[in-house]
């Protein structure tokens, strides 16, 4: 083992992606100037935390990435099992919050396995597609096991409840099937009945205050809008330039709850701006168009799935983050990866990009 | 894991791992769009809306001018005043009582109070409004006493009542000059919208009435600013800074002061002078520079009351006083001027030759003229002008208005003189009075047919003061300084000058004429000669009532008893005759004019000529002696007529039976 470790220890030295590396790089930098500015006044300890798992997450990012992902795929049902695990834990043993139980409280931290649910879904989802190639494009039939994998971890994570989350998890499904040749007429067929399906989900499925915030989103005036127009009027009022750093007034002077977590966006382009926001979004978009070009140099399906899950991950939390925060879209608790604070969704997000490094290490070798 | 079809597979993953590609590209642009539209494009109206809700603007008050008199003495100023502010939030039932009782709040005004404290929270700002208005002070009781503040100050027990203290303005002589000084109240809603750009603030008091009103602009000074930062629950927070644009703070400026040509002694002992009447007006002016010396109006109101809170109670009694207490009688409301007028047909007549300081006429009690008979005071038999100016006999003048065109020429001199029109002063909505022309009654004839219009009646009416002709104390005190300072008319003036609040002059009013007058020096002098007599003849209107001490001034003036016609059944108050006298003194060197008005008086000669009589033997026993000295002029003329002297009485045409 030592052995292989050392070997993939030298490729990883001859073939680090610097592109990768450094475009994830620079958002987590970003992120971490904008997380002082927000957290500076009031509680700074965060940002040591912060710092401590970037710290844990470039070892996990590292890890991974020196695994040969062939090894991982070998465990990918197992890891998925574990993680329905968690998730079940979770319901029966997690800390409520907010109406909701979706973290573990383990003393100093809090964990939120629904973020790692993504990931070994993803992996999941690579293995199943891996190992049984379709020949033709892929219809009803084929769906039934990624169904399956991915319908136990929507559901529990549904009954957290956090249906944000379990959204971002279909999003992040199709768009793997998608790209693994799923045909459209399919997938039209699927989004049909979800549309169908809605209202009902929307009447008896989800609590009171989660039909508040999409009233809130149709109706900003209602109380259940003050997070949106707070976080509307800080962004707006940054205007081309931005108010300069450590100058934001809006976000510091108002209350303004869930403001590290989910709307650090609001805090960077009251400072920053358009072009700060523009520049932030400009550094997301080089990550996820590189990670989806070593998805298109992988050499096999497994790392080609896992590559274009991942950016799909990046992809939708970003879009649906910004939306929220810029009032496009309803509030629902999806943070902005390597910007938020939180633990589980940096090491999260940096497993994941070590799976993408391993991949872009591997794509010549066999 | 070389499975087969893997290579089969992948390039179709890739063309559709790049499609992806193409979607998230769209996506940004997407959130790219919507971010230019909120930040660029919406973003200057985003930043006010947030500069708006973080910044608390303060004003900070300008301190208000002060109105001096001419010798500096102050007459309106600013005193520091202790108001009630009361927290919501913090104030209990129990404490609320004691603030009551400390205040001295009856029933109403407690639940009135109450209720403002309670007040309805605004839902309109979404939550945290009640919240925000229950942390915000309201003002409960304004200018309240020593003791109660003494009261408030100790009493530890009254959570959430605090004092804070605001300029106040004040009027330091009570009801002294009221009118010319004028007041003050809350400017309206309307006004503060038409008024924008003028600094006014809701709650500000602007100048209603009076100097206050007109020199309002003068007085009032720049309010300055404060701009603080606040987060949401409006406390301030120091450590933000860079949020305000441009200046964060701008000092008031402070109004001016205004320096009044009112003499604050000849105001006190006019308003002294005229204790024995209920209603009246006076005016004194400089003769040689129109500046007004006094202004009174009485019965008077007290400004600092119509500036403060004027209570309800209050309001009706001013507005049902019979007399009209906030009514400037001086220069707001037009008098038949009756034999005061009489200077006036004199001099029209001199100067169109229709008469002669020589020609005589036989006065027998009346005047028959077109089956009419127009009554005179008394038989004074042979008169000549001057005489009849002295004993006030309508006759020689009904004689006179029965010229032809005497009505136009009584219009044409009379406009000279600065009838018919304002003088120009401007203050308290001043009355223009009226001069009618035979034009005038055509035209009224053939607006309504049942009028009379023109006959010469109306004429041998106007001759005397009556009819139609209408005019103010304000015209009459000008035209008579113009008789006696040889024909100089003068734009009354009340504003010497304006200054700094440390006592730099800004600008200075020097006096202006308003016109020489066209007619000659001769018959102003004619006319002087008369109005000398007027006082100091024996047969004079006014020698009874005249200061008859060697060491007084001579006076020179005419007396005025004018029907007020309102035909209001007899003996009644209001039908009562209005007494005027009006005049100038020294009569040999004229120092001072004056006119005098007491409303419903009943003779100008017995009511009216006291009053002015006190007001000169005071303004040269205790304002000016230097002038004492003037060279007499009176009694150099023997006699004309005979019989004793007396007053004139009601002057007016009647129908003969």
């Amino acid at each position: 083992m030592s052995v292989v470790r050392a070997i993939a220890w030298r490729k990883l030295r001859f073939r680090f992606d610097w592109t990768l590396t450094s475009s994830a790089a620079v958002v987590t930098c970003l992120g971490l100037v904008n997380l002082w500015s927000a957290v500076h006044e009031k509680q700074s300890n965060l940002f040591s935390q912060q710092i401590s798992w970037l710290g844990l997450g470039a070892a996990v990012f590292l890890g991974v990435a020196t695994l040969d992902y062939r090894t991982i795929s070998r465990y990918a049902y197992v890891l998925q099992g574990a993680g329905v695990a968690l998730l079940c834990g979770v319901l029966l043993f997690g800390k409520m919050v907010g109406g909701g139980r979706r973290w573990f409280d383990l003393g100093p931290f809090h964990v939120q396995p629904s973020e790692l649910m993504q990931l070994l879904t993803v992996v999941a989802l690579g293995k199943y597609l891996n190992d049984s190639p379709a020949l033709e494009r892929r219809t009803w039939r084929h769906l039934a096991i990624p169904v399956a994998i991915v319908s136990a971890p929507a559901l529990l994570i549904a009954k957290q409840p956090d249906f944000g989350t379990a959204f971002l998890l279909l999003l992040i499904f199709f768009t793997v099937m998608m790209t693994a040749r799923l045909r459209v007429k399919t997938l039209a067929a699927i989004l049909g009945l979800a549309t169908l399906a809605a209202a009902p989900i929307y009447q008896h499925l989800l609590h009171e205050y989660q039909r508040k915030r999409f009233e809130a989103f149709f109706n900003p005036g209602s109380e259940g809008g003050y997070q949106t127009r707070q976080a509307l009027n800080a962004i707006g009022s940054g205007r081309f330039l931005g108010k300069g750093y450590l100058h934001g007034t809006q976000i510091r002077l108002r209350h303004f709850p869930a403001l590290w977590t989910d709307f650090p966006f609001a805090v960077w382009a009251e400072e920053w701006g358009f072009l700060g926001s523009v520049a932030l979004l400009a550094a997301y978009l080089v990550l996820i168009l590189w990670i989806l070009k070593i998805a298109g140099d992988a050499r096999d399906r497994f790392g080609a799935t896992v590559c274009v899950g991942v950016a799909a991950m990046l992809f939708w939390h970003v879009l649906i983050n910004v939306g929220m925060v810029s009032g496009a879209l309803p509030v629902v608790g999806v943070t902005l990866p390597l910007v938020s604070y939180g633990g589980s969704s940096i090491l999260t997000i940096a497993a994941a990009l070590g799976l993408v490094m391993n991949v872009s290490v591997r794509r010549f070798s066999y | 894991m070389e499975i087969a079809g893997q290579d089969a597979e992948l390039p179709e993953i890739r063309r559709r791992a790049r499609y992806f590609s193409l979607i998230v590209m769209a996506g940004f642009v997407a959130v790219v769009g919507r971010l230019f539209y909120l930040q660029v494009i919406e973003g200057e109206s985003f930043y006010r809306v947030t500069s708006d809700s973080i910044v608390r603007t303060d004003v900070l008050p300008a301190v208000r001018g002060q109105i001096r008199d001419r010798k500096g003495r102050v007459m309106a100023t600013v005193r520091p005043s202790y108001n009630v502010y009361v927290t919501p939030r913090q104030l209990t039932s129990e404490g609320f009582a004691r603030l009551r009782t400390v205040l001295g709040m009856n029933g109403d005004e407690a639940i009135d109070v109450w209720e403002r404290l309670q007040g309805a929270p605004t839902a309109r700002d979404g939550g945290g409004a009640a919240a925000k208005n229950a942390e915000r002070p309201v003002l409960v009781a304004e200018d309240i006493s020593r003791e109660a503040m003494a009261a408030i100050e100790t009493g530890v027990d009254l959570p959430g009542v605090k004092i804070e203290s605001g300029p106040r303005r004040s009027y330091p002589n009570g009801t002294l000059a009221a009118h010319a000084l004028g007041y003050m109240n809350e400017i309206s809603a309307e006004e503060l919208r038409a008024k924008k750009d003028e600094g006014f603030h809701p709650g500000d008091l602007i100048g209603r009435t009076g100097v206050e009103r007109q020199w309002d602009g003068y007085l009032r000074g720049h309010p300055g600013f404060q701009k603080i930062v606040v987060d949401r629950r409006g406390l301030p927070k120091t450590d933000i800074r860079d949020v305000v644009e441009g200046p964060s703070t701008q000092a008031a400026v402070p109004g001016n002061n205004v320096v009044l040509t009112i003499d604050l002694d000849v105001q006190k002992a006019t308003e002294r002078a005229m204790r024995a009447v209920s209603a009246a007006g006076v005016i004194v002016m400089e003769v040689e520079t129109g500046r007004i010396l006094a202004l009174a109006s009485k019965p008077s109101f007290d400004p600092n009351e119509m500036s403060g809170h004027l209570t309800p109670e209050a309001e009706q009694r001013l507005l049902a006083d019979r007399y009209h207490p906030l009514h400037d009688k001086t220069v707001g409301e037009t008098y038949y001027p009756g034999s005061t007028f009489k200077p006036v047909s004199a001099l029209a007549a001199l100067e169109d030759r229709l008469t002669t300081p020589e020609e005589k006429t036989k006065c027998h009690g009346s005047y028959e003229f077109a089956r009419r008979r127009f009554r005179c005071t008394k038989t004074h038999l042979t008169v000549n002008l001057h005489d009849a100016i002295v004993q006030s006999c309508n006759v020689y003048f009904y004689e006179l208005g029965s010229r032809p065109g005497m009505l136009d020429r009584l219009a044409k001199y009379g406009s000279d003189l600065g009838l018919g029109a304002p003088t120009g002063l401007g203050l308290n909505g001043e009355e223009g009075g009226f001069l009618p022309t035979e034009e005038w009654y055509r035209d009224e004839k053939r607006k309504n047919p049942k009028s009379e219009g023109f006959q010469m009646g109306q004429a041998l009416n106007a001759v005397i003061g009556q009819g139609s002709t209408r005019v103010t104390l304000l015209q009459m005190v000008t035209l008579y300084a113009a008789i006696a300072n040889g024909g100089k008319l003068w734009l009354p003036q009340i504003v010497e000058r304006v200054e700094s609040q440390d006592g730099q002059t800004l600008e200075e009013f020097a006096p202006r004429v308003r016109r020489e007058l066209a007619v000659s020096p001769d018959s102003l002098a004619l006319v002087r000669q008369a109005l000398v007599g007027v006082v100091n003849e024996s047969k004079g209107t006014a020698f009874k009532v005249r200061n008859k001490d060697a060491k007084d001034v001579e006076v020179a003036g005419k007396t005025g008893t004018a029907q007020v016609g309102t035909g209001r059944g007899e003996g009644g108050y209001e039908a009562a005759t209005h007494a005027w006298f009006i005049g100038y003194a020294p009569a040999g060197r004229p120092k001072i004019a004056f006119a005098v008005l007491v409303e419903h008086g009943g003779h100008g000669g017995d009511v009216a000529a006291p009053v002015a009589m006190e007001v000169v033997r005071n303004y040269f026993d205790n304002v000016d002696p230097a002038d004492k000295d003037a060279p007499r002029v009176g009694q150099t003329r023997r006699h004309v007529g005979r019989g004793a002297s007396a007053e004139a009485g009601p002057a007016t045409a009647e129908a003969s039976p």
